[in-house]
């Protein structure tokens, strides 16, 4: 795993996450997830995951879409189908 | 160029003064009607939100709409409210809970805020207990039938809990099919979709509610881009989410048709527009049109596109940057022009810029800028009208002319609810209003002129015939209503029929056109005393002297059931001022009950009231 790409694909994600979840002014990191943004239900999930695929030009398995457990995990997956 | 509003993060506006309020709304709209990437629209829908909060927007139109379905409509309800700016409107949804679409048809529970304006309603064939039964065709002729029962039910409880109209939305055909043998086989889902959707598209055509053809928008998109399996078995949408923002600007066409804030004129330039080159320089026979190639038929077909609008009521005009007399000569005398010179109400063709003209030919008709539709080849002169005239609609036609009528048709700025014979008559009459300002320069005398048009005035009680266009009017207009009363379909039907109360519709004809329903009066009465709760007019109509022909009426009607006492109100709104002096002018004095937060009350005794000058003939129907 290259430190270097997973900072671009965090910088990227932090754009959409900025984006989506306007009230949220805490830190973007790789632990970030739902329990930590209010915005952050079922249908912001799906709605980021959207952007998220559109912004990288990759697809989610929905039982990815599923399992994430927080952005580290997300990241990886748009590592991965990158270099796919 | 958008001086205070974009759509780089910044906060919501907390206080400003009302005309930073008219300047921003005007600057949302404008950014509302450009075209958005994905995270710019998410940006929009989240500078709205705030404005919102903020509470800027009270120049938008507020709208409140319930959706009801058996998906999830939840990824609308953001995209509605930035798709309503960009017509005018603040439309704010309401989504029942998921899974409670049967429960509002079938139980007495509301999950609705009262105060909606329309329900939509958009089920798909699971929502429906279908038997399903293959190769039999009375089985799929049941299914279709309790499909519209339990639609109509559907609508009853709308009304009955929200006194509110209906949209039935059409549902796209997403059935897998085996291939063509699904076709063939009745009792297969697709078979029931589609009959579904001309039941719902029929049902409208009854009066039974408002179609919204979502089907027709999912057609074009094409299903396969619509549809994605994954999203549907995550989110329960049966939409792909990214087309929320256009799935929404679809609805938010259909209900400024029904708010009566669609295209109501068209303004044209001319030059590569309705024909390819320049009249001023390529001359009569060096303008590309008609059957010699391509391009001319395209512009032909253009114009006949531009007729079919004409037969729905759109007035037709034009607006050049040309010397007059050579600007109508093509359609004096070129052979293939499709539009004549008598089907453009006002023809505005100079030097002066073209906002200056589409103001002047909105001023000609009697027309707000927000009922234009500009359409021009060049960018550039759309862009500066965008700028210039926010309110103005200005569709992205590109330079194109092959694609001009899909694209006008794609911006749904001439969606229309069901017409009636009104809608089909205002062409004539604001055409009519325009040549009608020219014979008054040429008369001279006004009362003369009066007395030329030959008017005359029928008053009837309100009935079924005319409740879509009095709601229309009651719904829409601002400037000549005396008290601001909105009441929606369901509320008029209501009223029709209450005997302490006298509803009138009039309509006016004069030797140029048939107006239809151009006023509305609804009294309430009391032994002794007569209030006048609602009056209204339309603008096409002003200086005719309707509203003196219209009190002579309810005064002898009143002096008739003698009452003693007639009470008006006028309440001041930002809009209304023109009937400040309404009352006063028609003989009314200051009432005993002065003014309260209800308006300023006037009164006369009808056994006091000196009949005012009329003009026209009055038929009681």
């Amino acid at each position: 795993m290259n430190e270097i790409s997973r900072d671009a694909i965090l910088a990227d994600v932090t754009e959409v996450i900025r984006d989506i979840f306007d009230e949220y002014e805490g830190p973007v990191t790789p632990d970030l997830n739902a329990a930590k943004v209010p915005q952050w239900d079922s249908l912001a999930h799906v709605q980021l995951m959207v952007l998220l695929e559109k912004k990288f030009g990759i697809r989610f398995k929905m039982s990815e879409i599923q399992s994430f457990k927080n952005l580290g995990d997300v990241i990886a997956s748009i590592e991965n189908a990158q270099e796919r | 160029m958008l001086s205070n509003v974009s759509l780089e993060r910044e906060p919501a506006p907390v206080t400003l003064t009302n005309e930073a309020i008219d300047h921003y709304c005007l600057s949302i709209r404008r950014l509302a009607s450009q075209q958005l990437g994905t995270q710019e629209q998410l940006r929009l829908e989240q500078l709205a939100k705030a404005a919102l909060r903020g509470g800027v927007l009270q120049k938008f139109r507020p709208i409140r709409l319930g959706l009801l379905s058996n998906r999830t409509m939840s990824y609308l309800i953001s995209p509605l409210l930035a798709a309503g700016l960009s017509r005018g409107l603040l439309l704010k949804a309401y989504e029942a809970p998921f899974d409670t679409a049967a429960l509002f048809t079938l139980s007495a529970q509301n999950p609705f805020p009262e105060d909606l304006d329309a329900v939509v309603i958009a089920l798909d064939e699971a929502a429906f207990n279908r038997e399903g039964a293959l190769l039999d065709q009375e089985s799929e002729r049941r299914d279709v039938h309790a499909a519209h029962q339990y639609l109509l039910q559907t609508r009853d409880a709308a009304r009955k809990k929200l006194n509110c109209p209906t949209i039935v939305a059409t549902q796209p055909d997403l059935a897998n099919r085996l291939g063509s043998g699904d076709a063939m086989n009745p009792g297969s889902t697709s078979r029931f979709i589609n009959r579904l959707n001309v039941m719902i598209a029929d049902g409208a055509a009854n009066g039974d509610w408002i179609c919204w053809d979502l089907s027709s928008l999912a057609a074009r998109v094409g299903s396969e881009l619509w549809f994605d399996p994954g999203q549907f078995f995550v989110a329960k949408t049966n939409f792909r989410i990214e087309l929320a923002p256009l799935i929404a600007d679809h609805l938010s066409s259909v209900v400024a048709a029904m708010s009566g804030e669609a295209g109501r004129a068209i303004v044209l330039d001319l030059d590569n527009t309705l024909w390819g080159g320049v009249i001023g320089d390529d001359g009569l026979s060096g303008i590309r049109l008609g059957q010699n190639s391509a391009e001319g038929e395209a512009y032909a077909t253009f114009q006949k596109f531009i007729l079919e609008l004409k037969r729905r009521g759109v007035v037709v005009t034009v607006c050049s940057k040309n010397n007059d007399e050579i600007a109508r000569e093509p359609f004096k005398t070129h052979p293939d022009m499709v539009l004549r010179e008598d089907d453009i109400a006002v023809f505005q063709s100079n030097w002066n810029d073209k906002a200056t003209n589409i103001k002047a030919i909105g001023d000609k008709l009697g027309l707000g800028l927000k009922s234009l539709v500009f359409i021009d080849d060049n960018p550039a002169e759309r862009e500066r009208v965008r700028q210039e005239l926010p309110l103005v609609a200005v569709p992205e036609i590109g330079d194109d002319p092959t694609q001009f009528v899909s694209r006008i048709c794609k911006s749904g700025v001439f969606d229309h609810v069901l017409l009636n014979v009104d809608d089909l008559g205002r062409a004539l009459s604001y055409e009519a209003r325009a040549k009608a300002a020219e014979i008054c320069a040429v008369v001279g005398n006004y009362e003369e002129y009066l007395a030329s048009l030959r008017m005359k005035m029928t008053i009837a009680r309100f009935d079924k015939i005319g409740r879509p266009r009095i709601t229309q009017l009651i719904s829409k207009s601002n400037q000549f209503n005396l008290t601001t009363l909105r009441l929606n379909e369901e509320q008029v039907r209501a009223i029709e029929e209450d005997p302490s109360r006298m509803c009138w519709q009039v309509r006016l004809d004069d030797r140029f056109s048939t107006h239809g329903i151009i006023a509305i009066v609804i009294v309430h009465k009391s032994q002794s005393e007569w209030r006048i709760e609602s009056w209204l007019q339309s603008c096409r109509i002003l200086e005719r002297g309707v509203e003196q022909t219209l009190m002579n009426e309810i005064m002898r009607a009143a002096a008739g059931a003698a009452v003693t006492r007639v009470v008006g109100t006028y309440i001041p709104t930002d809009r209304n001022a023109m009937v400040e002096q309404f009352y006063p002018k028609l003989g009314f004095t200051r009432g005993s009950d002065g003014v309260d937060e209800a308006g300023v009350q006037y009164e006369c005794n009808p056994s006091g009231y000196r009949t005012l000058p009329s003009f026209m003939e009055v038929l009681h129907l």
